[in-house]
């Protein structure tokens, strides 16, 4: 008997009681679901986090003023400026590990050019700041020394900045004025992208020296800044280094090792990783529910199939009558219950593409499909079909002939 | 065609051992047309049911066209059955969710001819009952007489050496089964062998050999003259 014919059979009797066997599929489609859901939520938080990492470079760490006398509540950290460039070079100097440090004081205001007007993030650093925050340039270049040192007028600006500004011409050379100041366009960042919290584009970078003469200088005073961004050289350094920044930085502010620092040691790689906790977490907690929905599926579809051939026991004998071999009357069972397993597997993979769509969709999570899931849910649902459908099947098979066809 | 040599079937039923079939021997030759008669419990149906591989003895050797298949295998009768034996039962024994055509089709599946040739077969098949026109009718559209050619129908499809009819008439007036005896009479006039179980008189009266059994004996077997 070919498998055309059995499958073709197969399907006459699935038709024939087409809601039992869709409930039946249930718990298939259930399971199925879930695991499509489960990986490509995690492989969304992957993917996500590889992307950040992408963005804000790897091994980072961010050192941010804090106000001391804080205990516990915020007091607003923008207020106080505790870092200054001489805690920088103290860091630099100190601690071996730090390959790269980038200063920033920022302040956000009207920026006017080419008769439009635009708000955006204004950011006084160094070169430093584009390796260590995997900047590139779409056009144009870094700032010069002599730029650095004089403080020259002359700022790069985001893609959003950009848009905004000149619309899609370009803008190097052109000048922008920033809180009436003017300065000379001499980069055009490439896109990143917006994050949840903000459009990494809408930003414009000016040297550090120029922001604090002509911009911040009332904000920042003397040679106060806002935040460092510090580059580890190995990943495997990055815990040790934010523990030793933090022991300089108690040093060379004068607190105690358990009084309230005035500064905070942002530690980039422990906000991916707790992205990808809670990913994590919630993919176990699919797995979970794929793995009870498919054995419950499983057996579900086992005692559809018992019932099945007690049902059938009759027409069962009379298959066996007109030559029906034992593996001819197992293949046939085996390959219904394969096909409600695999019906099961189709819905729960068009379920759980919706449901994909509708979380990325609402929530704002990134989830990625990829053809493993396709291919794995399809492995599991058949296997699922052929392991609970097997018992079934051997019964029907193992039935004597006449004392199934004189079953009533 | 058929050697049966002391063949005994013993059922158990609880504590009690009821012996459907003692010690029976018969033997029938290709083209013969036997009746078999007897009350219910004489051991009549048992009997066919061996000779149509669909159940095995307790004792006794049974030759099919010379081969002992006491010592076959589940797979070897299931063959045997599909391409020498052609079955009719008493309620047609048809499949509800195929229609006339596929259930003439199905032996043929299990014999894995190819698409053509057993839809050919099919046809043919169904032709020579009288229901070319109905091929593609459920059973439940049909009649019990058509029910009852469908399944003669699907007994012939494969070509096979044997039928046998258990009770064909039993579920049909007398002008329907008539119709049901005259198209056995002319397969067996065409040297197909059949066997048929029965217990009334006129339907018997078709064989040219009418075995009577009682308590799983044979306690007559006469050639039919008037026939």
């Amino acid at each position: 008997m070919s498998l055309t014919d059995l499958i073709y059979l197969s399907q006459k009797s699935l038709r024939s009681n087409i809601l039992r066997s869709v409930l039946t599929s249930l718990g298939i489609i259930i399971g199925v679901s879930s695991v499509i859901t489960m990986i490509s939520i995690g492989s969304g938080a992957r993917q996500e986090v590889e992307e950040q990492i992408e963005r804000f470079g790897s091994n980072n760490l961010i050192v941010r003023s804090q106000s001391s006398s804080s205990r516990g509540v915020s007091m607003g950290s923008n207020s106080v400026n505790t870092l200054t460039l001489k805690d920088m070079e103290g860091l630099k100097s100190e601690l071996p590990a730090i390959s790269a440090i980038a200063p920033r004081v920022s302040m956000s205001t009207q920026i006017i050019a080419n008769g439009n007007n635009w708000l955006a993030t204004v950011t006084g650093t160094t070169n430093d700041y584009f390796q260590l925050g995997n900047w590139k340039f779409e056009i144009g270049r870094e700032f010069q020394e002599d730029e650095l040192n004089s403080g020259s007028r002359v700022a790069i600006i985001g893609k959003t900045v950009q848009k905004n500004l000149f619309g899609t011409d370009n803008p190097i050379d052109e000048i922008i004025r920033i809180n009436k100041v003017p300065f000379t366009v001499i980069g055009l960042l490439d896109a990143k992208g917006g994050t949840a919290w903000a459009d990494l584009d809408d930003t414009i970078v000016v040297p550090l020296k120029t922001a604090k003469q002509r911009l911040v200088a009332k904000k920042f005073p003397g040679d106060q800044i806002r935040s460092m961004t510090i580059n580890v050289s190995s990943s495997e350094l990055l815990f040790k280094t934010e523990k030793d920044i933090d022991t300089v930085m108690r040093k060379l502010h004068k607190i105690s090792a358990n009084g309230n620092p005035d500064f905070v040691i942002r530690n980039y790689a422990q906000f991916l990783n707790a992205r990808q906790e809670s990913s994590r977490v919630m993919s176990i907690l699919l797995a979970t529910v794929a793995g009870i929905s498919l054995i419950v599926g499983g057996i579900g579809i086992m005692n559809i199939m018992l019932v099945t051939v007690t049902e059938r026991t009759k027409e069962i004998g009379v298959c066996m009558s007109v030559g029906a071999k034992k593996r001819d009357i197992l293949l046939q069972f085996l390959i219904e219950s394969l096909m409600i397993s695999l019906i099961g597997g189709c819905i729960g993979i068009a379920l759980g593409l919706g449901v994909i769509f509708g979380v990325s969709e609402y929530f704002n999570w990134k989830m990625s499909l990829d053809y493993i899931s396709l291919v794995l849910s399809f492995v599991f649902s058949s296997s699922i079909g052929i392991i609970f459908g097997f018992y079934p099947a051997r019964k029907a098979a193992n039935l004597n002939p006449i004392d199934a066809l004189r079953y009533e | 065609m058929i050697k049966i040599k002391s063949l005994s079937k013993e059922y158990i039923m609880g504590d009690n051992k009821l012996l459907a079939l003692n010690e029976v021997n018969i033997s029938i030759n290709a083209g013969e047309f036997v009746s078999i008669m007897g009350s219910s419990g004489s051991g009549k149906s048992t009997l066919m049911n061996i000779i149509g591989c669909l159940d095995v003895p307790t004792n006794g050797d049974y030759f099919f066209r010379e081969n002992n298949i006491s010592s076959y295998s589940s797979n070897q009768l299931a063959e045997l059955r599909n391409k020498d034996i052609g079955f009719i039962f008493q309620n047609f024994n048809l499949l509800p969710r195929l229609n006339a055509l596929e259930n003439v089709i199905l032996p043929l599946l299990y014999s894995g001819k190819s698409f053509k040739e057993r839809n050919t077969l099919a046809l043919d098949a169904l032709e020579n009952v009288g229901l070319g026109d109905r091929i593609y009718h459920r059973p439940n559209q049909l009649s019990g007489g058509q029910q009852q050619r469908v399944s003669i129908a699907r007994a012939i499809a494969g070509s096979p050496k044997l039928i046998l009819a258990d009770e064909p008439t039993g579920a049909l007036d007398s002008v329907t089964g008539i119709e049901i005896m005259k198209i056995l009479n002319d397969l067996n006039l065409k040297k197909i062998t059949i066997v048929l179980v029965t217990h009334e008189d006129d339907i018997a009266n078709y064989g040219s050999r009418i075995i009577k059994m009682k308590d799983g004996k044979i306690i007559e077997d006469i050639n039919n003259v008037s026939n």
